[in-house]
């Protein structure tokens, strides 16, 4: 079980974030089960490297349970950064959507599907997958993940080569089991605004 | 730099040169990674030569610029291929029809033009998506609803465009029966509207539909004489109740007295809400199409070409009925009383028919209600918890990354349901498809079924192809014996018109000829569900 009073959906939780860093003072915890296949593959572009530019805020997958190794992790950037649960809903839209207005880098943990869904979204406001780590969701005692994490926490991982070919190179799925870390970024051209307008 | 066909370098150059200068600069995009954006992530082409990628993307503010790009276009012969939100996932998602187009982008166009509580509707821009108009008539405390596609991040109008559906009463179900006036870019660059809207300063726009002469609505959907700027929709008024009624009848071929009552009640209006079967014998749920996860037990023996009498005398024993046939209802607690007496009254006739109803709920349910309720497609709510579903993640040894639909309309009786049934049955069964053993009929419609058959998309074109083949025998398997496709992804957008072939293909030829004399320079959606103008069709030749 997740403690819930860790995350907090987009809608509810924003209009403190774009005002202040809140601290997010609660860990996860996460029943893991042994996972026969679990394992954790690093993007080409993972890794230690020059740092890429500071991290706007920690988006967590409100329909999967990170590792309860994650939460010390998640934890310790809620001092930091502001933590927030994705929500792909009705409510959850208008969060993202300033979120990603005034982002320029965001790190997020999800499932497969839910990394599809965001990043076509994060599409029209400029951003694009630059960063990728996957593992078995239930897979305890196993680091690399994340350490992923940490990397695209702290923006030690270089830039991908292409965008696309990241896009291209995971399932969008739930039901694989797999738990993917990612770093959007707002790329420099210019980009399609959705923000809704009433006459 | 990727040319449209027939288009030179320079006048490539020209053409883009002037639509920077109507929309400026930054909407303009030529640079690959952009490009890239506008590929359909679901595509049946991906990677391959025949792929429909786009040359740019060009993404106007407002109607005024799309009749100035629109005229560009015409002075360059440049194929434009509009988009609204470019998420009919499945059905050609942003990326064009012709590779090489210039994808004229309407998400900037997002404007709720106007919205009348008192009449029950809408006039959005292209840009507006189910989410954007819930959540502004949720901010404005109107007492209206959506009817909402699954996934809910598609564009209103563009849905409707497409000829998409929703889920909740039958008036709103069929998005573009819902439309009410439409505004028009042609491809001439001049701007119409239908229906009472084609009288300056109309009071009835949206009110009544059929206007004065023939009713022309019907053009613009699935096709090219146009780019649509504005649409009008009727909505239904927020009902006070919802309920869900669940008879159950004990034997396969008892779908077949089901289906012919149901009829009866819709035809009468006295069912108007979305009714789903499903299969407590073989453990398929509702909408299987959808919501199939790893097969079952029951599922191997169904695979195998299980004798359905065995089946269900097996069942019987158990106590479990053949089908479950749950009916959704909306409106005063008092005429879901009555409407649910009409529906077990009328059943009763089905020896073994069982019923419950469960819970009047009023609406709107409260918000930790809301959080527990695993569909809320029927509640006008607009999600993408579809994508969390994706039980096909692998085919052929290959990741699935997307799917495409294959969706014939079939005669709403129970020994049509249980031929189409049987037909898709086996050729899963020949291909060993990710999808359930045992396709359901759909009611989204009111007068025939609908079979929303799911096939994997991968990244491989060996695999890739052997699916395009599917559909091919599909489409053949279902013309025979008189089914249609209602829609199509655009690889097979020529496959299905082929089938519409009536007096030597007099439908098609209507349809370019009217593509003739409204486009002449065949610069709009070339080859959006198989019409072409002349000069395309003679470069075919």
């Amino acid at each position: 079980m997740r403690d819930e009073a860790a995350l907090h959906t987009v809608s509810e939780r924003h209009a403190q974030m774009v005002t202040r860093r809140v601290v997010i003072g609660a860990g996860l915890a996460s029943a893991s089960v042994a996972c026969a296949a679990g394992f954790s593959a690093y993007s080409p572009t993972m890794g230690p490297g020059r740092k890429t530019g500071p991290i706007d805020a920690l988006l967590i997958d409100e329909t999967t349970e990170p590792p309860r190794q994650m939460a010390a992790l998640v934890k310790e950037a809620g001092w930091t950064l502001p933590v927030v649960s994705i929500r792909l809903d009705a409510s959850g839209q208008a969060g993202l959507a300033r979120i990603f207005d005034t982002s320029h880098a965001i790190v997020g943990i999800s499932s497969g599907a839910t990394l599809f869904c965001l990043e076509r979204i994060a599409w029209d406001h400029g951003f694009r997958l630059t960063g990728r780590s996957q593992r078995c969701a239930n897979d305890p005692g196993d680091d690399t993940f994340q350490q992923d994490v940490t990397a695209l926490l702290s923006g030690s991982h270089p830039p991908a080569a292409s965008p696309s070919e990241l896009t291209r190179a995971y399932r969008p799925s739930r039901a694989d089991g797999m738990l993917h870390a990612w770093v959007m970024r707002k790329s420099a051209s210019s980009y399609v605004c959705r923000r809704r307008r009433d006459v | 730099m990727k040319l449209p066909p027939n288009v030179s370098k320079a006048d490539f150059a020209a053409a883009l040169k002037a639509f920077a200068g109507i929309v400026g600069d930054q909407w303009l995009f030529t640079s690959d990674e952009d490009l890239e954006l506008y590929r359909d992530s679901y595509s049946i082409l991906w990677g391959e030569t025949d792929e429909r990628t786009a040359s740019a993307a060009v993404a106007p503010d407002n109607a005024d610029q799309v009749v100035e790009l629109v005229k560009v276009a015409n002075r360059y012969r440049i194929p434009i291929y509009p988009i609204s939100a470019g998420k009919n996932l499945g059905y050609g998602g942003a990326a064009p029809a012709l590779a090489g187009s210039v994808v004229l982008d309407l998400k900037r166009m997002n404007r709720i033009v106007e919205i009348d509580e008192r009449n029950g509707y809408v006039v959005v821009e292209p840009g507006v998506s189910y989410f954007d108009l819930y959540n502004y008539i949720q901010e404005k405390g109107l007492k209206l609803w959506i009817d909402v596609p699954s996934p809910g991040w598609g564009s209103v109008l563009g849905n409707a465009l497409d000829g998409g559906v929703g889920v909740t009463l039958a008036p709103y179900r069929n998005h573009f029966d819902a439309q009410c006036g439409i505004e028009v870019v042609l491809p001439n660059g001049r701007m119409m509207r239908t229906g009472m809207g084609a009288l300056p300063g109309a009071k009835t726009w949206q009110q009544f539909r059929p206007g004065f002469g023939p009713r022309i609505d019907g053009l613009f959907k699935q096709s090219n004489y146009g780019v649509v700027t504005k649409m009008g929709f009727w909505l239904m008024p927020a009902p006070e109740s919802f309920a869900t009624g669940v008879v159950t009848v004990p034997m396969f071929r008892d779908i077949i007295p089901l289906v012919d009552i149901v009829g009866r009640l819709e035809q009468s209006k006295i069912v108007q809400g979305l009714w789903t079967l499903s299969s407590p014998t073989t453990g398929t749920p509702g909408f299987a199409a959808h919501e199939a996860g790893p097969s079952k037990p029951q599922d191997a023996k169904i695979l195998g070409g299980v004798d359905m009498g065995k089946l269900e005398a097996a069942a019987k024993s158990s106590g479990l009925p053949f089908w479950a046939c749950d009916f959704n209802f909306y409106g005063p607690k008092k005429l879901i009383k009555a409407q649910w007496d009409c529906v077990r009254d009328a059943m009763r006739e089905i020896p073994g028919a069982r019923f419950k109803l469960g819970e009047i709920r009023r609406l709107p349910l409260p918000p930790e209600e809301l959080a527990k309720t695993r569909d809320l497609g029927p509640l006008g709510i607009p999600t993408l918890k579809t994508f969390d579903l994706g039980p096909m993640f692998s085919y052929e040894g290959e990741d699935v990354v997307g799917h495409i639909f294959f969706s014939p309309v079939i005669p709403r009786t129970g020994e049509a349901a249980i031929e189409a049934m049987e037909v898709f049955a086996a050729v899963a069964r020949k291909y060993k498809l990710p999808c359930p053993p045992l396709q359901f009929p759909s009611s989204i419609f009111e007068r025939a079924f609908l079979f929303a058959i799911g096939l994997p998309v991968t990244r491989s074109a060996v695999v890739n192809a052997k699916i395009r083949a599917i559909v091919s025998e599909l489409v053949a398997i279902s013309a025979e014996r008189g089914w249609g496709e209602y829609r199509t992804a655009p690889a097979f957008y020529d496959l299905v018109m082929g089938v519409y072939s009536y007096n030597d293909n007099a439908l098609r030829d209507f349809l370019e000829t009217i593509k003739d004399a409204v486009d002449p320079n065949g610069i709009m959606s070339p080859g959006r569900y198989a019409i072409r103008s002349r000069h395309s069709r003679d470069a075919d030749v």
